[in-house]
């Protein structure tokens, strides 16, 4: 049954997912008038809030009404329609519908997969169990809030998310232990100096570290739920288990589809599909072999894909990212290359004393990476460099020392 | 104390310039100094050194009690042990077993007793004096001359002249308020004339009409040259010739022979024929010119001929006793034309009377009723070191000079001090090079507490007076030789109860007998009371009944002091020095001085403010040569000569001649570990002076290969003797070094070597950058900075005001400060750049950014930025910066 909900004449726009990237798409399709009827389906029940505000949610740094991204009802008011809590089921892209779990059809001109990604479950026995949860949504956030304060939790992956969780349960009260498979935490974002650093910070937090460490199992009691995590050579009880190694694109609607998936959904330059008038953004979508976690590109996607809907040519490409770790009271700043390659030249500044480190890799007359712990002021200056691929060769003696000590006409 | 009490003199060089102080010392303190407006040497000015002086009173290093093998003892101790060896050796090998070896630093009644006490009391003439390595050669030069030791000229003959020849002189460094009269003087008239002949481009050449930069050692060629011109273009003044000279037909002759034509003169000196025709025109048509000389023309194998080669220019033109004309030698210290009055030479006796003078003898045993005079010359610096080392002087009582610096070879000066069976000390300051050789050491009054005369080198006696008490238990110089005299049995004739008694003697000896015959005479003052002598104006001798006020100009009155009453001429073969470049050793070394440092920097050393124009020392080597022997800009380099070695920073520029180098003679081993350039010169002197060729040596340069420069600020004082080079630059606050590493270190070396120096909570912050080979590291506690390290394989001299600064006690350091450390300036700092203008500290950057903004002149500098508008010293580095920002706008 098609239900008919087009009033007016206007194309029809559905987007699947009411998180960030759908969420903040509806928002603006609304806000520049773009001649669409939009409708934004969300599996879960809150829509368009703040995922990243998760885990100071959780250490009770803000509360609820700190959450929302969009003001939905405002959106409502303008003609949005929003489904909440009901799930994309199916797609027919010949058809052009989308059949909601609820069984509810809905007829598109154009739709956007912006469902996102949910967390990475290790293949580790005992990982089925109830009591191992991710850290993706507020529902996961309600599940930890809601757990007795003394109960201890293990956090699997040291990354930003994995981190992110690990402070807030600390902070919340909670024994925390961050297993990790690398040597040393973030390590996709940090070097192993400025990740000592940054260890040492969170253990003061009360979280407890197993570094260069994978779970070897779950012990489960009677009742399925885990009570203690395996590992080599020791064992750790645990209430609760967080999974934080990883996402993985929510792209099963779309493969079912039978749109071109990889990792994820394969987009081109302008976030079309294999299929016209679908297009996908965010987390569920591959670009040039990248997927993507970070919300700056997404934003980039966000305003090609405005465009693109608009027939205004647009091209996406992929810029590098800063990192900064989302826990108050710390300060992380990474972007680029963290790693040397073997033409690359390392600077670096250090004091222990008062936790402030910088490195930065320069590739020939630019700078091609930048680690900042402590004080990361310059971050954003040296985001720009790299972006700009400003030549930084007259300023190499003085540039770890940030802009104040550079030549201003140069940057 | 009076309030006249307030002027005194300046200890550095040779013009002698009156010091006000702005209010009275108190409690061993000296308030900051001006110049004193009614001094006729200066009248107001001061350079960076003098105007500095109060910086230079600190208790630091300061010698306060006698010490006997390092030991402390009482006065009492010390004098019984100096006059005991004395009695000793003297009686078993002679009186020539003692020497005295002075110094132009002490003053006219200290001179006069130690000259006393050898010479008429001990017996023997062993009494040299550095200024021995200063203007022995012009003290030879005007005696060949007028059978005296006269400066014929005044101050403002300089400025009165209308061509002024400077031969062998940096006066803009080494004069500087003579040459701010000069340059006054020029600037009034801009018609005057000023030439340079020096081999060096120095500061002096800034406002020089033209500059001849002639072979090392060849200047009498060009003097010969003007003599034989000068009488072939009918320039003599005969009448003055004939009548009141001899010996000009020899001297002519010889000039004739030995420089036959302008071409073969230049050819000779290495100069372009031109330049030379430029000064000939200028000496042809310029009755008024001055010749002014210094240690250029006296430190040389043939001083004392290159001397007379100008004196004989300017008596065959007549060209003295005049007004705006002369030959004018300038003395480098502020005392040594005082050693000379008293006789405090080994080659001369007392007043300037020699031990050839008939009757001299005589008439000195009479007037100090001696028991054992000397009867011919001592030793003069040179042998008497020979002689040391050879056994023959087995006690020698050095008195403010450090000899194991100023006297070539110093390894030979090393052996003869370790030979010496006693060596005494008197110092102000306990760690010298010298005083490690001590085996008695006696703590000296200095500057500041001094009390007594100096003559400078306008004939002018000025007071020096004690500002405040002595220190510890310093005693002044003449106390101690009175001590020492006393003990030795001649109490009764050095019963001195003050300077004015000694002073009264010195002037009643100068007019004894004297009846016009000598032209030393100020017996004006043979019965100076005290409190004349505490208000005695400066007056230029002679000062006697036919000369109450002084007298500006010698032979005005055509008479001089030969037996005949005639000015000699002297032939001169113009000679070059002894030790010329070979294929071992290609370069020619020449010496000299810079800017804002004396002498060895016992005094100058100690004031921050002078560290920051030149804060290491350095060999300047031109471009081509640097290229050929692989030697960049600012790294160190060996250097070797037949005697020793040195380790300096190359300074590449083009205003040495290709094939000669220079280095500054300042630096000791008390602040470089290897920059004692006068261990690389040869102990050649001038026959007839004694004067050490110093300002020449041949030497070969050697780069050095994979090392490692570095700049260290401290809190406290680093043992650095695993380092390759060090140089200590003094600072405000802490220490600062400059070092070179011989090896290849990692940081965690560097940081290993500086640990064990710091307590045990520091931390360091580091920084490592591999573009420019850069590693730094600040050891800090809490928030207290202990130690900042910068090394990197390029050499470099980091701007260190703002780090030392941070070493002041109270200083915390923030966060961005710990930054900073590593960067050397705060972000919200200007970086000045090297000071060149010390008075108000303003530097490179700052200037090269006031030229772009317009300020296209000295004056205009001076308006935004105050530079060189007290001492002007830097005027000419102001005019160096302005051209070369000019040239890269162009």
């Amino acid at each position: 049954m098609v239900s008919l909900v087009a009033v007016e004449s206007l194309p029809r726009l559905i987007i699947i997912g009411g998180g960030m990237a759908g969420s903040r798409l509806a928002h603006d399709l609304m806000a520049t008038e773009a001649g669409y009827q939009v409708t934004l389906i969300s599996e879960e029940a809150q829509v368009g809030y703040n995922r990243i505000m998760l885990s100071a949610l959780l250490a009770k740094e803000i509360d609820a009404k700190d959450m929302p991204l969009v003001d939905i009802q405002g959106m409502r008011e303008k003609g949005l329609e929003v489904v909440a809590g009901d799930a994309a089921a199916n797609i027919d892209t010949h058809r052009r519908l989308v059949v909601l779990a609820s069984g509810r059809e809905l007829q598109y001109d154009k739709l956007v997969f912006a469902t996102g990604s949910r967390a990475s479950i290790l293949p580790i026995d005992g990982s089925k169990a109830s009591n191992v949860i991710g850290f993706r949504n507020w529902q996961d956030t309600q599940v930890l809030s809601e757990l007795p304060s003394t109960a201890h939790v293990s956090v699997i992956g040291g990354g930003l998310l994995g981190l992110e969780a690990a402070v807030g349960l600390a902070k919340k009260g909670h024994p925390v232990t961050v297993y990790h498979r690398s040597g040393w935490i973030l390590n996709r974002q940090l070097d192993e100096a400025a990740a000592k650093m940054l260890q040492a910070q969170l253990e003061k937090y009360g979280v407890t570290f197993r570094l260069g460490q994978t779970p070897e199992k779950f012990k489960c009691n009677a009742v399925g739920k885990v009570i203690a995590i395996l590992g080599k050579d020791h064992i750790q009880p645990a209430d609760l288990v967080v999974m934080a190694a990883g996402i993985t694109p929510e792209i099963e609607l779309a493969k079912a589809a039978g749109i071109t998936t990889n990792k994820a959904i394969i987009v081109d330059a302008q976030l079309r599909t294999s299929h016209d008038d679908v297009y996908a953004i965010g987390e569920c979508c591959e670009f040039e072999s990248q997927t993507f976690g970070l919300v700056a590109p997404i934003w980039d996607q966000l305003k090609v894909l405005l465009k693109t809907l608009g027939k205004t040519p647009s091209v996406f490409t992929i810029e590098a990212v800063p990192t900064k770790l989302k826990v108050s009271g710390v300060n992380v700043f990474s972007v680029g290359r963290i790693v040397a390659d073997e033409e690359d030249q390392e600077i670096c500044y250090t004091d222990v004393a008062t936790d402030h480190y910088r490195k930065l890799l320069i590739n020939g007359d630019q700078l091609v990476g930048a680690i900042l712990y402590g004080n990361v002021a310059d971050g954003s200056w040296y985001f720009q460099l790299i972006q700009n691929k400003t030549n930084v060769s007259s300023m190499l003696d003085t540039l770890i020392f940030g802009e104040a000590y550079c030549p201003q006409d140069v940057a | 104390m009076s309030a006249s009490a307030v002027k005194t003199t300046c200890p550095y060089c040779g013009v002698g310039c009156g010091v006000n102080l702005s209010s009275r010392a108190s409690n061993r303190v000296v308030p900051p100094v001006s110049g004193d407006k009614s001094h006729p040497a200066n009248f107001g000015r001061l350079c960076v050194k003098g105007s500095s002086l109060a910086e230079t009173i600190t208790p630091k290093g300061r010698l306060l009690q006698p010490m006997i093998n390092n030991k402390t003892v009482t006065w009492e101790a010390a004098t019984d042990a100096i006059s005991a060896k004395i009695k000793q050796v003297t009686e078993e090998f002679g009186p020539d077993a003692f020497a005295f070896y002075l110094s132009g630093q002490i003053l006219t009644e200290d001179y006069y007793v130690a000259n006393k006490l050898a010479k008429g009391f001990i017996g023997t003439a062993n009494v040299d004096t550095n200024s021995r390595l200063c203007m022995a050669s012009a003290v030879v030069g005007y005696k060949r001359a007028f059978g005296s030791d006269t400066v014929p000229c005044s101050y403002e003959d300089l400025e009165l002249c209308d061509l002024l020849i400077m031969v062998g002189s940096n006066a803009a460094w080494t004069h500087p308020v003579l040459f701010q009269r000069i340059s006054a003087a020029k600037a009034k008239r801009p018609d005057m004339k000023i030439v340079v002949i020096d081999p060096r481009r120095t500061a002096t050449c800034d406002i020089a009409d033209l500059h001849l930069s002639l072979k090392p050692g060849t200047d009498a060629a060009i003097f010969s040259y003007l003599l034989q011109d000068s009488a072939h273009e009918h320039l003599l003044d005969a009448e003055f010739v004939c009548t009141h000279t001899e010996g000009f037909d020899q001297a002519l002759a010889q000039a004739e022979q030995s420089t036959p034509t302008l071409e073969a003169t230049a050819d000779f000196c290495g100069l372009a024929a031109d330049s030379l025709l430029q000064l000939r025109d200028w000496w042809r048509s310029t009755p008024k010119t001055v010749t002014f000389y210094s240690q250029g023309v006296n430190q040389s194998s043939s001083g004392v001929d290159k001397c007379n080669a100008i004196i004989n220019c300017h008596l065959a033109t007549g060209r003295l006793g005049k007004v705006g004309a002369g030959p004018f030698s300038i003395t480098g210290q502020p005392n040594a034309m005082g050693g000379r009055e008293v006789g405090g030479l080994a080659n001369q006796l007392a007043a300037h009377m020699d031990f050839a003078t008939p009757g001299a003898i005589d008439l000195v045993q009479r007037f100090w009723q001696a028991p054992n005079m000397a009867t011919e010359n001592g030793l003069k610096a040179v042998d008497m070191f020979n002689a040391i080392e050879a056994g023959d002087i087995k006690v020698l009582w050095i008195m403010a000079t450090n000899p194991m610096v100023s006297l070539p070879n110093t390894a030979q000066v090393k052996r003869a001090l370790e030979k010496c069976e006693l060596v005494i000390v008197s110092d102000y300051k306990m760690g010298t090079d010298t005083s490690a050789f001590a085996d008695i050491l006696l703590p000296a009054t200095g500057w500041s507490e001094k009390d007594g005369t100096v003559t400078n080198s306008e004939r002018r006696l000025s007071r020096q007076r004690g500002l405040l008490p002595p220190a510890g238990e310093a005693k002044h110089d003449w106390q101690a030789i009175c001590d020492v005299a006393t003990k030795l049995g001649f109490g009764e004739a050095f019963n001195f109860k003050g300077p004015h008694e000694i002073f009264a003697e010195h002037a009643a000896l100068s007019g004894f007998e004297n009846d016009g015959k000598r032209d030393f005479d100020i017996s004006a003052f043979e019965s100076i009371t005290k409190q004349e002598y505490d208000a005695l104006v400066p007056v230029q001798w002679p000062v006697n009944k036919a000369n109450p006020q002084g007298t500006a100009r010698m032979f005005t009155d055509k008479r001089f002091f030969t037996p005949s009453g005639k000015a000699r001429f002297v032939p001169i073969t113009p000679a070059l020095p002894k030790q010329l470049p070979n294929d071992e050793y290609p370069f020619t070394l020449n010496t000299g001085r810079v800017r804002d440092q004396w002498h060895t920097m016992t005094r100058t050393g100690d004031a921050a403010s002078l560290s920051r124009h030149l804060a290491q020392p350095f060999i300047e080597i031109h471009p081509e040569d640097a290229q050929s022997q692989g030697i960049k800009d600012k790294t160190l380099v060996k250097v070797f000569s037949p005697y020793g070695r040195a380790l300096l920073k190359a300074k590449v520029t083009d205003a040495v001649a290709k094939g000669s180098v220079f280095v500054p003679i300042h630096w000791t081993q008390q602040f470089s570990n290897a920059s004692i350039v006068s261990a690389l010169i040869p102990s050649e002197v001038d026959p007839l002076s004694g004067q050490p060729e110093s300002k020449h040596a041949r030497v070969t340069l050697e780069p050095f290969k994979q090392v490692k420069y570095g700049s260290i600020v401290s809190e406290v004082p680093l043992d650095l003797s695993d380092c390759l080079y060090w140089c200590a630059v003094t600072s405000d606050h802490g220490y600062r070094y400059e070092v070179v590493w011989p090896t290849e270190m990692p940081i965690k070396a560097f940081k290993d070597r500086f640990a064990r120096l710091l307590p045990k909570t520091a931390q360091w912050v580091e920084y490592t950058n591999p573009h420019n080979q850069q590693i730094r590291l600040a050891g800090v506690t809490k928030d207290r900075l202990k130690l900042v390290v910068y090394i990197s394989d390029n050499p470099m001299v980091a701007t260190t005001d703002w780090l030392t600064s941070m070493l002041a006690p109270k200083q915390t350091l923030t966060e961005m400060d710990r930054m900073a450390l590593l960067v050397g300036t705060p972000a919200n700092v200007e970086d000045k750049g090297e000071i060149v203008c010390a008075c108000f500290q303003v530097g490179t950057k700052q200037i090269n950014q006031a030229v772009e903004g317009g300020a296209r002149s000295p004056e205009a500098l001076g308006k935004t930025l105050k530079c060189g508008t007290n001492c002007g010293s830097c005027i000419p580095e102001l005019k160096t910066l302005i051209a070369s920002n000019k040239e890269t706008a162009v």
